[in-house]
């Protein structure tokens, strides 16, 4: 817990360039939340304020589209580093989901409820991070492919029926508000409320995590690392 | 003949104190006088652009009217001498009817929005055609607005409008509105129920109650209110649906370029999107959509324009909307219990680490 003497031993957990995808990636999502939810939720004082304050419903649109542009090429851009580099290969590898994630997911739920006395033993990422990075990486997938939809109206209009764009407008809404739910409750808990790393694991600044840390939630990284003399 | 002179002057003279004593300093001029020439059916005058100007007034013209008690140079007061040396002005209406006038005409605030109206504006720069009071609501034959008679009345302020706005009134005429006016629906909106009575203002000036950003508030006072439209049949819901829609929303947020009910469904000449001659009949629709969105096709007009996804009569639209708003309630409750549930778990967890 808190109070135990921490060993001042630290693995490096994030890359530079990890961490700057991921300080883009919040900015693009957190702009276009912002943008976004104004426009859903325009009937309400705050949203029609974030309007007005964007500058009025067009630049609310350009904005919102120039951050979508900038995350869809980032999306573009992290597949290829996962595909091609060796950095992103490794990660690949690790964050791949596998049946042992949900095996995982489902053991420590039973766990949680005292219907089992085993807690699974996570690597370096475990279904906790897996899920939000395949969550989120098919969640901008789609709903940038929503989006385009609504982007190009006059297109749609020609080619789709009517009713397949109010789905489109109802379907890429609601992705947004639940991707943000999402991504809000998992990161709150995950990066903030768990107390291993109350109030905020620095690892997304810092790209450094305490290998103590790393042996209480992630034990099979940890020993693995230990066995490849990291630690 | 010194004698003769004096009495000739003192006859004069008594004469003149006579008539000033029979008669008030404002000499008024019976109405018999004035019928003594505008009595006369064919008392007309020739103007110089050859118009014809009828002249034509007597004791009848006032019967009926608001006025029926006034005699002439009740309005025409700058009227003292036959024949008139100068030509009589236009009648002022504001002579009585003003705030706290002892006739006791009547007068409102709304009687002075004219001066701030386009007409009144037009008036004021000099524009002779603009029009008066008078120039709507009639000379002799004044009459109150609910009398079906009155030159304002819902059944005929089109006209009167029309005599000036001859080929808007041409269009109106057969629109769904003006139909509904010439049958005698009620609530069918003729010209002032969009512009207004007296502040009617240009459709580009932002007092306008049909400029741009103004348009859906002004059609939604009647297509908004569900006792007005269930009476005829016609869906209430266009305003709301209008309102969420991408349109209604930018609208609402000032824009002026975006489409607002007038855009889609015309101005003056709104027709049921059944008549072929309707802007939003689907035959139509791709010019009426291309305007803002160039290169509309048919495949435009293929299912419901004004759709609400809150109303179950939407169907699928409405389910799934309903889908995912639990989806999203529900995932964010099992977070919060993931939360809970782990947090919990990881004491256990740690104890048995102990």
């Amino acid at each position: 817990m808190g109070e135990e003497p921490r060993s001042p031993v630290t693995v490096e957990r994030m890359s530079v360039l990890f961490r700057v995808q991921h300080i883009l990636l919040m900015v693009s999502l957190l702009v276009l939340a912002v943008t976004g939810f104004a426009l859903m939720f325009h009937d309400n004082w705050l949203a029609a304020a974030v309007i007005r304050l964007e500058g009025g419903v067009l630049y609310r649109g350009i904005i919102h589209r120039s951050a979508a542009v900038f995350l869809m090429a980032q999306l573009v851009y992290h597949a290829f580093y996962m595909l091609c580099s060796r950095e992103g290969k490794r990660e690949l590898r690790e964050v791949w989901l596998t049946r042992r994630d949900f095996d995982d997911f489902f053991l420590a739920m039973r766990f949680n409820l005292g219907m089992d006395s085993k807690y699974p033993r996570f690597g370096r990422y475990g279904y906790k991070e897996k899920f939000q990075y395949w969550g989120a990486t098919t969640g901008v997938f789609l709903i940038s492919v929503t989006g385009i939809i609504l982007w190009a109206e006059t297109f749609s209009m020609r080619y789709l029926p009517k009713v397949v764009l109010d789905l489109t407008l109802i379907v890429h809404g609601y992705q947004g508000l639940l991707a943000f739910v999402i991504l809000l409750f998992w990161h709150l808990y995950i990066v903030h409320l768990h107390p291993s790393v109350f109030p905020m694991n620095r690892a997304w600044l810092t790209g450094r995590v305490d290998a103590e840390w790393l042996r209480q939630e992630h034990p099979a990284e940890y020993e693995k690392l230990k066995g490849e003399g990291v630690i | 003949m010194r004698g003769t002179f004096l009495a000739a002057a003192i006859f004069i003279a008594l004469g003149v104190i006579a008539q000033g004593f029979w008669f008030p300093a404002d000499a008024r001029i019976s109405l018999e006088k004035c019928t003594l020439c505008h009595g006369k059916p064919e008392f007309r005058k020739i103007l110089v652009d050859g118009k014809i100007r009828d002249l034509f007034a007597t004791a009848d013209s006032l019967k009926g009217s608001v006025h029926e008690k006034k005699t002439c140079v009740d309005c025409h007061f700058d009227v003292s001498e036959i024949p008139h040396r100068q030509r009589p002005q236009r009648v002022t209406c504001t002579h009585c009817h003003y705030k706290g006038n002892a006739e006791g005409a009547p007068q409102s605030d709304a009687y002075l929005e004219y001066f701030g109206s386009v007409h009144g504006n037009a008036i004021a720069g000099g524009n002779t055609k603009a029009p008066l009071c008078q120039d709507c609501h009639g000379n002799h034959s004044i009459r109150k607005t609910k009398d079906p008679t009155s030159e304002v009345s819902r059944g005929n302020v089109a006209e009167t409008c029309g005599r000036c706005h001859i080929e808007i009134y041409a269009v109106y005429k057969t629109s769904i509105h003006g139909v509904a006016v010439s049958q005698g629906i009620p609530e069918a909106p003729s010209c002032t129920g969009c512009h207004g009575e007296h502040k009617i203002y240009a459709h580009k000036d932002p007092k306008s109650t049909v400029f741009a950003t103004h348009v859906a508030a002004q059609c939604s006072t009647c297509h908004g209110s569900v006792s007005i439209m269930s009476k005829y049949g016609i869906e209430a819901e266009q305003v709301t649906t209008y309102q969420n829609s991408f349109h209604g929303v930018a609208s609402g947020f000032g824009s002026r370029t975006v489409a607002n009910c007038a855009s889609c469904h015309g101005v003056h000449d709104i027709r049921p999107s059944e008549d072929p001659r309707s802007m939003v009949n689907p035959k139509n629709i791709p010019a009426t959509c291309g305007k803002c969105h160039p290169g509309a096709n048919p495949n435009f007009a293929v299912g419901k324009m004004h759709v609400d996804s809150h109303s179950k009569e939407s169907g699928i639209i409405y389910y799934t909307a309903q889908f995912f708003k639990y989806l999203t309630i529900g995932t964010m409750l099992a977070l919060i219990a993931h939360i809970f549930l782990d947090m919990y778990g990881r004491t256990r967890r740690l104890r048995g680490d102990k």
